[in-house]
């Protein structure tokens, strides 16, 4: 040690060697997902033989899901300057990391929780039993499966369907309603949407959550959509969808991604399942989770929903580039209902006065324009969405 | 320090940890416990800790003369009726915003800039310690005072809360209950992580400190670092960098009341902490034992 005696300045040299290693480390982390893992090669066909058949009907882990859809930034609505302060729905739609837990066990036992920042909202699905809990407002809500619905929900593979739009509207609920909640369902959507439409090729392995994956990727051939590729990591041994990552032409990282960061296929502690309300909750009895449903998920602000009696949605296009164009109504707070749908209703039509406004030969209206899809809502009560630029949609709206 | 002090090789000094065995039990725990004592002896640490103390206190008494309302308050403030231990967790996260780091800043602030401004540092140095054992115990006792202060809050909290609201099966985040002995077990911690969190911002303290010779200048100067941190902690715009932030996983001590608990954020946390504190602490030492002690 008398080296740093003799040369004082030679000391700085640690703490920049420090930070030199610490940098490097994050950097191998985040590097290993190239890593070669030797595994034989598949094709693209082999991979989608293997997913379909993929049998695995247990499992426990942790899925991250971000998203950079590269939205305008929308004030009044971004109140999570506080740690643990409460964040819209709407707001963590757009941008922001969302962690959730699942663990399953078969067709009848399944458990979902939300990751909030000192909260957390779950769904548990066991047999007949299913329990929507929200540490936000201390509430739960019970619904008893009728033995049909519990012999549907077996049919499907995940949770029973429906129970992402009855979470309670309390934060943090913040999975939006109809997204993907695993990477297996996520896969399955993207898959439905390939056809004569899409390139289909593998990459080298990946690595997700410690194991070693294929990777699929789908690249769009029609190049008027703002998709750039999907890459879906599939696990080498189980082969169920690791991860879903959707690239845009517009930027270089992923603009959505959900994932395992940590997944094991051991069958789940029982405990997981069970369900008892702590002291101090507000329990309701729900009889028809799907009633339940329309009443909690009103006072969300959903403007796509259409109204009944408005015409149907007509779509425009095909494979990639379809664009839809709905009616559209700006809802109006139900007589009666509690502050937050009201709430929610004034801050939807906040957020379509921050949006820009444009005109054309279609009309006049306000445009949303993300990295991955684009969306018009014109004054006349119409509204027009697509994974295209915004040009497609207003050819797509004058066609009528 | 006496001529009794035992003299250490310049070798084991410098790496203490690589040393061998026995030569590691004749170091002495006098300079440190003579650190401690100082730190415990100043009023200001003793109305510091009085102020850390009074806050769970509060929210205590708060909680229970007012009829329970809708409404958010701080995390936890709502559960606190079902279970006393809910009051050390609001006061911590209420606290962990500017109280305990304003601590810290205070205990750093102290170390070395305040010896050096009351002319006792080059004192010190004229006893047979070398400077760099002499900064690792000033480290030493700021992680100290770190888990002191958390302890203090934690304590003060859980008195209250048990004395107020009774003890019992504590409701997680998850919505099992656990027994009020696991609900301890996961308070205390809650404790050491918030207590690793504050001793790395120690480390910045430290380093902070050994720049200047006003103990104010370096106090308010890392106050500075931290709130600098939580606003660019809030900043969405610039979230590639919040993973960097010393401060960005300080709130994720609830995943640890969670069931089971949710351990990325906290390791994550504890990875930046562990990060933060051998980056500054061995600037610290760079500057401490190349610097010329002039006052």
């Amino acid at each position: 040690m008398s080296f740093f005696i003799d040369h004082p300045r030679a000391r700085w040299t640690l703490p920049l060697a420090a930070l030199g290693v610490i940098g490097a480390t994050a950097l191998t982390v985040n590097q290993t997902a190239n890593a070669d893992s030797g595994l034989p090669p598949r094709t693209a066909a082999q991979l989608l033989a293997d997913v379909r058949s993929a049998n695995v009907s247990s499992l426990s882990g942790t899925v991250v899901q971000t998203s950079d859809l590269g939205l305008p930034e929308i004030p009044g609505l971004s109140m999570s300057g506080r740690p643990g302060s409460a964040s819209s729905s709407m707001t963590s739609l757009i941008s922001g990391t969302h962690t959730w837990r699942v663990w399953l066990d078969g067709p009848t036992r399944q458990r979902l929780a939300l990751i909030g920042s000192n909260g957390e909202s779950d769904v548990i699905h066991n047999g007949s039993d299913v329990w929507l809990w929200s540490s936000a407002d201390k509430s739960a809500v019970h619904h008893t499966l009728s033995t049909d619905q519990v012999r549907a929900g077996s049919a499907g593979k995940g949770l029973p369907s429906g129970l992402a739009g009855g979470l309670p509207s309390g934060v943090p609920s913040t999975l939006p309603s109809g997204a993907p909640r695993t990477p297996d369902e996520a896969a399955a959507a993207a898959l439905a949407l390939m056809g004569q439409d899409t390139t289909v090729t593998t990459s080298g392995a990946a690595s997700v959550a410690g194991r070693s994956a294929y990777e699929l990727i789908l690249t769009p051939k029609d190049k008027a959509t703002l998709v750039g590729s999907v890459r879906i990591a599939i696990d080498s041994q189980v082969h169920v969808p690791l991860r879903v990552q959707v690239y845009s032409t517009k930027r270089t990282n992923p603009a959505f991604e959900v994932g395992f960061t940590a997944v094991d296929f051991a069958k789940p502690d029982a405990r997981q399942f069970s369900f008892t309300p702590p002291a101090g909750t507000t329990v309701t009895q729900s009889d028809h989770l799907l009633a339940g449903k329309g009443g909690t998920s009103a006072n969300a602000p959903t403007p796509s929903a259409p109204t009944t009696g408005q015409g149907a949605p007509k779509v425009v296009g095909s494979g990639w580039s379809t664009v839809v164009v709905a009616p559209f109504a700006v809802p109006t707070a139900p007589k009666g209902s509690g502050g937050s749908a009201a709430d929610s209703t004034a801050q939807l039509n906040g957020i379509l006065k921050a949006l820009p406004t444009t005109s054309g030969a279609w009309g006049s209206g306000h445009v949303l324009e993300g990295s991955l899809f684009s969306v018009v809502l014109t004054n006349d009560g119409r509204v027009a969405l697509g994974a295209v630029p915004t040009s497609q949609l207003f050819s797509a709206l004058a066609a009528k | 320090m006496s001529a009794a002090e035992p003299v250490v090789t310049e070798a084991s000094e410098r790496s203490p940890v690589a040393g061998p065995a026995p030569l590691r039990r004749r170091l002495s725990t006098r300079l440190l416990r003579s650190e401690l004592r100082l730190i415990a002896g100043r009023r200001r640490n003793q109305m510091g800790l009085l102020v850390l103390a009074a806050v769970p206190v509060l929210i205590a008494v708060a909680v229970r003369i007012s009829s329970p309302r809708e409404g958010r308050g701080p995390d936890f403030l709502s559960s606190i009726t079902s279970n006393g231990l809910f009051v050390p967790l609001a006061a911590l996260s209420v606290e962990l915003g500017l109280f305990l780091p304003l601590a810290i800043a205070m205990l750093a602030g102290d170390s070395v800039a305040g010896e050096a401004n009351l002319g006792t540092l080059r004192y010190l140095l004229t006893v047979p310690v070398g400077r760099t054992r002499l900064l690792v115990t000033k480290y030493a006792s700021l992680v100290i005072g770190a888990v002191w202060g958390v302890a203090v809050v934690v304590v003060a909290g859980a008195v209250a809360g048990i004395a107020l609201f009774g003890t019992g099966p504590m409701p997680t985040l998850s919505g099992s209950e656990i027994s009020f002995g696991a609900a301890v077990w996961r308070v205390v911690l809650v404790s050491l992580y918030i207590a690793a969190g504050l001793a790395a911002l120690g480390a910045v303290g430290l380093f902070i400190s050994t720049l200047t010779e006003q103990p104010l200048a370096a106090t308010v100067a890392l106050m500075i670092f931290t709130i600098l941190s939580w606003i660019a902690d809030s900043v969405p715009q610039i979230s590639w960098l919040h993973p960097w932030l010393l401060v960005d996983q300080w709130m994720a001590f609830g995943d640890l009341l969670r069931d089971p608990p949710f351990w990325d954020n906290v390791a994550q946390g504890l990875r930046v902490d562990l990060g933060y504190a051998v980056v500054f602490g061995l600037l610290a030492w760079a500057r401490f034992a190349g610097k010329d002690i002039t006052s």
